[in-house]
């Protein structure tokens, strides 16, 4: 067991030799000939830093590249996001966000930097659908329940989320807009602990993500009311869109941008990049042991859905705002 | 229960468990000597590593870079006053100060076996009570969370010094200064005059450094001590008498710290100043803390890594990580297929049991490998001044650049450097002011979400529901009156 473990070290490191080796040696005219910079606006041990892990010790296969993981978190994602919107549009430096940061912020408040004409899309890594969950003892068996008694007690119901502005206050806002209730949004630092708010009893309803509520669903200790998109996740759970809330509402999307005058073979090769990144065995288990899917979507197909992003989010801003 | 313990005891001894133990210690114990590299940075680097090892290989490597990275972050705040986590702080108050009398292997001795110790205790004790304390961790929300850092504020201001005036002012001082930035509840800017810089708030790392090493190093510069060593001999190791000494101050903090780690966001920091207080409020001549006193190291130390073993217990339990190591290690563990929650225990009780088993290897291991690291780093004092002090002044700045990649912390570690030396010499202790900048921020929090979760009826809400909350704010002032007024009689009597 010993000797097994020292040799899948020995290889981890070898292989991370080579990855440098490589970048060293590689032909020098062609991009990318020095190591790429991937700047996370986020902090470290969050979702994005342990995704980024994964993708980095992977994609030098394909790039003949090291990529190197840069957090520079603060000011909401606003910090690292104007770090990247102002560097050098060479290709080596990257900004790996979600949707909040990159398109709904703009609608909130003045941002140092334009997200739609700063940005170019290089790939969306993969999605997160939300699901509404309460506690196994909760008197809410349905989301119907949940609705009829929110818009019994107007602001009633406790919710605790992970945040202002963040991946469970904006799909809780545009879902309480489109079922016309209203509920006490409590803000909690993250969704572990809006998670520990809502199992110690201090809130009634919260949101996770289906890889991080798995064990306390089949437990029994919570029961997931909606979760969503239109295709349902379980097979007895209604989906947003059944529950009367449409369109691109509750999904974090994991993508990775490139300052808008990045050359277009840059953004072509880490393009191929991430796509062979997509079928990668070694990736696709280790991301199916963090539990994240893996949905690849390349960058001019990401930049229509932004749009949209972009004008939905507006609406719900204008219409929380002006309240 | 006791068949899984048995079981993960036995699953726990083996070779390749303790060796990368072992390197994930030292390795550890390297980054977090080193200013502004974090031991979160370097578990979040390193977890893809144990994705390949077996569970019970992989998670104790993880788990051996997080105790190791604690006590190496002690190193420079005892040999260079420069503590690089608001944990430290308190260890390098007496730490430097022992230095200075030339007892700096002492005191990284004392900090080595009462931070072994009240990490091994902690993690017994978690073994032990382990359902007990998920049952407790339930009971601590928001408007209890706030009045017990309340509390904590107002026993560091008692407590700090013979002039709790000055303790207060720069207590409010550092509560200030943690407003500028964006305000976490309602995203309004407060005291930024609109540079983009000030808009994240103040860096905590320049400021540590700035306030803490750089009046030292000017010191020792202003005083043109050109020929004579920071501290010429290499000291002595720690006696067992002195050990035995301190003890009850160690069992104290180790109670503290445990209690502390049970209470969800307080965290090493609190569990730091709350054992140094105390060792401080309880000792007959507390006018030696602060002037080199081993009690203290032992205090600060011994409480804050007894933090550890609470801290896990809601990552086991309910799959819930309470901050960022234990976000990294539930990465780890999702990873290896053990989903930490309520079925943990009945699936993989044995495999869990290992884990925490090998905790407890990984804290004796250490002591191994701590107390053999610790001559060749207490050899760093006896380089010249002449080297030394460029050396110190280049990791200042290098380790506040380091965190953020950002210029703006370096102007911001010489204006607190600035400020360090300006309140050293009007004898004001930045210690309160450090405490308050970093409380502060989950304090406000914390009353943030109180007010929201009232909706409008606080009286209702605290009488009905928070009457625990409530009974520790209307303790906090007559606590830090006591503790005040006990704090000048000793003193007075003292001289």
């Amino acid at each position: 067991m010993l000797r097994s473990t020292i040799k899948k070290t020995a290889g981890l490191l070898t292989g991370a030799g080579l990855a440098l080796g490589l970048s060293v040696g590689a032909a020098m005219a062609e991009y990318p000939e020095k190591p790429i910079t991937m700047v996370i606006p986020l902090g470290a041990g969050g979702s994005h830093d342990l995704n980024a892990r994964v993708i980095t010790s992977i994609i030098p296969t394909y790039l003949n590249q090291a990529m190197i993981v840069r957090l520079t978190p603060g000011a909401g994602g606003q910090k690292g996001t104007q770090e990247v919107a102002n560097a050098t549009a060479d290709g080596y430096t990257l900004l790996f966000t979600h949707n909040y940061i990159d398109m709904l912020q703009q609608h909130v408040e003045n941002l140092p930097y334009e997200p739609g004409e700063d940005f170019v899309p290089v790939a969306r890594v993969n999605y997160a659908p939300i699901a509404v969950v309460v506690r196994g003892d909760s008197p809410y068996q349905t989301m119907e329940d949940l609705v009829a008694a929110s818009k019994a007690n107007p602001g009633g119901i406790q919710m605790a989320h992970s945040g202002n502005w963040g991946a469970l206050f904006v799909p809780a806002a545009q879902i309480m807009k489109a079922l016309d209730m209203q509920w006490n949004l409590v803000p909690y630092q993250g969704g572990g602990p809006a998670m520990q708010a809502l199992l110690s009893g201090d809130a009634d309803v919260t949101m996770g993500f289906p890889s991080t509520i798995a064990a306390q669903v089949d437990s029994g200790d919570l029961r997931v009311l909606a979760t969503a998109g239109a295709e349902r996740i379980y097979d007895d759970v209604p989906t947003f869109a059944e529950v009367g809330v449409a369109g691109d509402v509750g999904f974090m999307h994991r993508v990775v941008l490139a300052p808008a005058d990045t050359p277009q073979e840059a953004l072509d090769t880490l393009t191929s990049a991430f796509k062979a990144l997509g079928e990668d065995k070694t990736f696709t288990r280790m991301m199916g042991r963090l539990g994240e899917s893996i949905d690849i979507i390349d960058g001019p197909a990401y930049e229509a859905m932004r749009v949209e992003q972009s004008s939905a989010y507006k609406t719900l801003v204008e219409s929380l705002t002006s309240q | 229960m006791f068949d899984y313990f048995l079981e993960g005891f036995g699953m726990a001894l083996r070779l390749d468990t303790f060796g990368m133990m072992a390197l994930g210690l030292f390795g550890g114990m390297l980054v977090g000597a080193l200013p502004g590299f974090t031991t979160l940075m370097a578990m979040a680097i390193l977890l893809p590593i144990s994705f390949f090892l077996d569970p019970i290989v992989g998670i104790p490597f993880l788990l051996g870079i997080y105790k190791g990275g604690i006590f190496g972050g002690s190193i420079p705040a005892i040999l260079v006053s420069m503590p690089g986590t608001g944990a430290a702080v308190a260890t390098s108050r007496d730490g430097y100060a022992l230095t200075k009398k030339g007892k700096s292997r002492k005191a990284l001795d004392m900090a080595l076996f009462s931070s072994v110790f009240g990490d091994t205790m902690s993690d017994i004790f978690t073994i032990l009570m382990i359902f007990p304390i998920a049952l407790l961790v339930m009971q601590f929300g928001p408007p209890e969370l706030f009045a017990v850092l309340l509390l904590s504020l107002v026993i560091i201001a008692a407590t700090s010094g013979s002039n709790p005036l000055k303790a207060l002012i720069m207590m409010l001082l550092g509560l200030w200064l943690s407003f500028v930035g964006t305000d976490p509840l309602g995203g309004v800017e407060r005291f930024t005059f609109g540079i983009f810089d000030l808009k994240s708030g103040i860096p905590l790392l320049p400021m540590l450094i700035g306030v803490f090493a750089i009046p030292e190093v000017a010191s020792v510069v202003m005083k043109n001590e050109r020929t004579k060593q920071l501290a010429s001999v290499l000291g002595e190791r720690l006696s067992f008498k002195e050990f035995r000494a301190s003890f009850r101050t160690i069992c104290r903090s180790t109670v503290i710290g445990t209690g502390i780690g049970i209470i969800p966001g307080l965290g090493q920091v609190v569990a730091a100043m709350m054992g140094y207080s105390a060792a401080k409020n309880a000792s007959s001549h507390p006018e030696t803390f602060g002037e080199g006193e081993l009690e203290g190291v032992a205090a600060a130390e011994a409480a804050n890594n007894a933090v550890n073993g609470p801290t896990m217990v809601p990552l086991l339990t309910l799959g819930i990580p309470g901050d960022n190591v234990t976000a990294i290690l539930l990465g780890a563990f999702v990873a290896q297929g053990l989903r930490p929650g309520p079925q943990l225990f009945e699936e993989q009780g044995a495999t869990v049991f290992a884990i925490l088993v090998a905790m407890v290897f990984a804290n004796l291991m250490f002591l191994v490998i701590g107390y053999f690291s610790i001559p060749i780093f207490s050899r760093l004092v006896t380089i010249k001044v002449s080297i030394l002090i460029p050396l110190v002044i280049m990791f200042a700045f290098a380790g506040a650049y380091v965190f953020r990649s950002d210029s703006v912390d370096l102007l911001m570690l010489v204006g607190f450097g600035i400020f360090g030396i300006i309140a050293k010499a009007a004898k004001f202790d930045v210690m309160p002011m450090v405490m308050g900048f970093i409380l502060g921020p989950p304090m406000e929090y914390a009353f943030g979400q109180t007010v929201a979760m009232t909706n409008g009826e606080a009286v209702n809400f605290f009488l009905t529901e928070r009457l625990g909350a409530v009974l520790v704010l209307i303790a906090a002032p007559v606590i830090g009156y006591l503790l005040w007024r006990r704090m000048q009689t000793v003193t007075v009597t003292g001289h």
